[in-house]
């Protein structure tokens, strides 16, 4: 273990913690115009040593509220093995951020060998090629996500990353990679990362189940229990056996290739990380001798600068933190305070895989503006406001307005003139008896030998006729037939006699007629 | 000047807010007021047209008894009017009455105006009586008819004696 003095500086600094075979490494870096200063770097002696522990080791705060306020003005992140994680490409229609991410989400059900509820998937859209655009997936079992979550949230990390992404950001930062497109292969003690990148930025990555350890000269063959694998791993010390790795790993880099969609372009630079070890130029030599272009890549120390003694070695073995912590100086890692922006999804800062499920303590998920309390309620308070104000001019205005509009359709005309004329239309409509109609009723009712003498009618009195008929059946034929007329009733036959000269029955009859002929009708 | 505590800021903060509440409270009462002024008016206004708005059918059918109708006016206006126009339906009728008789009457219960009658007598043939029936509700001043006597002379049975009483509304 090395360490560094611990300094006080007030700049913006990062601190990033990975884990690897041999243990935690934990660094704290600045960015400067021209170099990158490395302020401490720590590892753990336990290769499984607990992460809130080791933390507190490094001088940090765990639990949340403390750590907000004692490293306030530092950020955190952590490095998550990619291991687990599988990287899919797939190429896309080129449409909308929206539009990509329900299209990812669909094809990911196809690609997935699990299914997508329990998988966590981050997305990062390329280049456009064709219409096309290519789009680099990284998925992980959420299970194990969220496991690593809790392990690390009393650290209160402001964003937790992968480190194959760290380790990609070291040799482009920190290893001279200028190519464009690259493989960056980085060797730890047991494993080897097989880092495609692409423009730069990490486009997918295998990890293979070698490592240094595998091409050190041994003494004697030793077997090595892999954690969290049953399988027994041996390590050959024999030429024969060198040999056999050597080939191994040659053909497993070639088939990451191979994976990678490159299997033919022997031209594409493969970057082997490097301390300058033997064991390190012998891989690149046997890499090379296959045929592949393999260069080693050197760390640029006079890109760094320490207070105390950081050589070649000690940058080689920090290369991941010290690349997380790159990426979280360069990218706009939120804060403890700050607002997190945009979900999962294709973020240029790198695969956001906890997005979703990791948010750091004291940061606010952006939310759309009428999220807020305050404002939804002065927006609900002017609504209600507006709503009252147009109930009350529309009260006020409403009955000028109904005049008005009657006016304009005759200027004659006002809504009291326009009742009155309607009551009095209704009232001598009561009044109006159709005394034609009437008439008509009563000469239908007789036949031709009903000779009629008299027709009275008053308001308020009972309608008379008087008249003449040859006998009584004809009389009580216009009775009966009056009686069926609408609006008549209570036909009545008043002093039948016969005329002593016609000798013909002279006859009064009385009814009412409608509402007329009744007590108080009259005016 | 002294600083103000946190105590003195807090009550004239209640004071401010209790300021605020008494002018809230008068000019939100008096504008309430206003408010349900205006809604009353505007209840009336509806019953109004409410009123007006009757349906087709009835229309047709308080068309079909009072096609035409003017308001009533001052009683001598009113009966010049109605007089002439009724003289007019007499002699389009083709029947030749005598004077026609003035008859006061009281206020009508319903609706609010005096009611003045006119009487006619003469002698004509039924048909003329039916054609002038049959006019009688073209007069826009007519209220209605409130006696009808219609005589017939058995010697002559196509001649009938008519007294008419019909009446108008006046101011």
């Amino acid at each position: 273990m090395s360490s560094i003095e611990h300094s006080t500086y007030k700049r913006l600094s990062a601190i990033a913690m990975s884990r690897e075979e041999s243990g935690l490494k934990a660094v704290e870096v600045v960015k400067l115009a021209d170099a990158l200063e490395v302020l401490w770097v720590k590892s753990s002696q336990d290769s499984s040593a607990n992460w809130q522990l080791f933390a507190a080791e490094c001088g940090l705060s765990v639990g949340l509220a403390e750590q907000q306020k004692t490293d306030g003005d530092k950020t955190t992140v952590i490095g998550f093995s990619s291991i687990g994680v599988a990287f899919y490409h797939i190429g896309l229609p080129a449409a909308k951020e929206s539009e990509i991410k329900a299209m990812v989400g669909m094809q990911a059900e196809t690609l997935l060998p699990l299914p997508v509820e329990q998988m966590e998937l981050a997305w990062r859209a390329g280049r456009v090629r064709n219409g096309q655009v290519a789009v680099t997936v990284a998925a992980a079992r959420r299970e194990n996500l969220q496991r690593f979550v809790e392990n690390v949230r009393g650290l209160n990390p402001a964003r937790i990353m992968l480190d194959c992404e760290g380790a990609v950001t070291a040799w482009k930062e920190l290893f001279c990679g200028d190519a464009k497109d690259a493989v960056v292969v980085n060797l730890t003690a047991r494993s080897t990362q097989v880092c495609l990148a692409e423009n730069g930025r990490l486009s997918n990555a295998i990890v293979l189940d070698m490592g240094i350890e595998d091409f050190e000269n041994k003494d004697e063959p030793k077997q090595i229990l892999r954690p969290g694998s049953s399988r027994i791993r041996r390590a050959e010390s024999t030429d024969s056996g060198r040999a056999e790795t050597t080939e191994r790993f040659i053909f497993d880099v070639k088939s990451a290739l191979e994976a990678f969609g490159y299997a033919e372009a022997v031209n594409l630079p493969i970057y082997v990380l490097s301390d300058g070890s033997s064991t390190l130029k012998g891989i690149v030599a046997c890499l090379k001798s296959a045929g592949l272009n393999v260069k080693a890549a050197l760390p640029q120390i006079q890109k760094v600068r320490a207070q105390t003694d950081f050589g070649i070695e000690q940058l080689y073995e920090y290369r991941v933190p010290i690349g997380l912590a790159l990426m979280a100086l360069e990218t706009h890692v939120l804060r403890p305070g700050s607002v997190l922006g945009t979900p999962i999804g294709g973020r240029a800062d790198g695969f956001g895989l906890f997005d979703s499920l990791y948010r750091p303590a004291g940061t606010k998920e952006k939310k759309a503006i009428l999220y807020s309390p305050k404002i939804a309620g002065a927006i609900a308070a002017i609504m209600l406001a507006a709503f009252i104000i147009v109930s009350y001019v529309i009260v006020v205005i409403t009955p000028g307005a109904i005049e008005e509009r009657l006016q304009t359709t005759d200027s004659s005309v006002n809504i009291d003139l326009l009742m009155q004329r309607h009551n009095l239309t209704r009232i001598v409509a009561m009044e109006r008896p159709n005394l034609l109609e009437l008439l008509k009723q009563i000469s239908e009712s007789g036949d031709s030998s009903i000779k009629l003498e008299s027709f009275h009618f008053k308001k308020g009195q009972l309608v008379s006729i008087t008249g003449q008929v040859q006998g009584p059946d004809q009389l009580y034929k216009f009775q009966e037939a009056l009686m069926n007329k609408s609006g008549v009733k209570d036909v009545k036959i008043l002093n039948p006699s016969r005329d002593s000269k016609t000798k013909k029955l002279k006859f009064t009859m009385t009814f009412h007629y409608r509402n007329f002929t009744n007590k108080g009708t009259r005016m | 000047m002294q600083k103000l505590g946190e105590r003195d800021i807090r009550a004239l903060k209640i004071g401010a807010v209790g300021a605020v509440a008494i002018i809230v409270f008068v000019i939100g009462s008096k504008w309430i007021n206003h408010w349900s002024q205006a809604r009353s008016s505007l209840e009336q206004v509806k019953a109004k047209l409410e009123l007006i708005d009757i349906d087709k059918a009835k229309q047709a059918g308080l068309l079909s008894i009072v096609p035409v109708i003017e308001m009533p006016q001052k009683e001598e206006t009113q009966t010049l009017l109605f007089r002439n126009k009724l003289n007019e339906q007499l002699k389009r009728a083709g029947i030749n009455s005598e004077s026609l008789q003035v008859l006061s009457g009281g206020k009508t219960p319903r609706a609010g105006y005096k009611l003045v009658r006119l009487k006619c007598s003469a002698k004509c043939r039924l048909t003329q009586v039916l054609d002038l029936l049959a006019g009688l509700n073209e007069n826009p001043y007519l209220v209605g008819i409130e006696e009808l006597r219609l005589r017939c002379d058995p010697q002559k049975p196509q001649e009938v004696e008519m007294d008419l009483t019909v009446s108008t509304f006046v101011k």
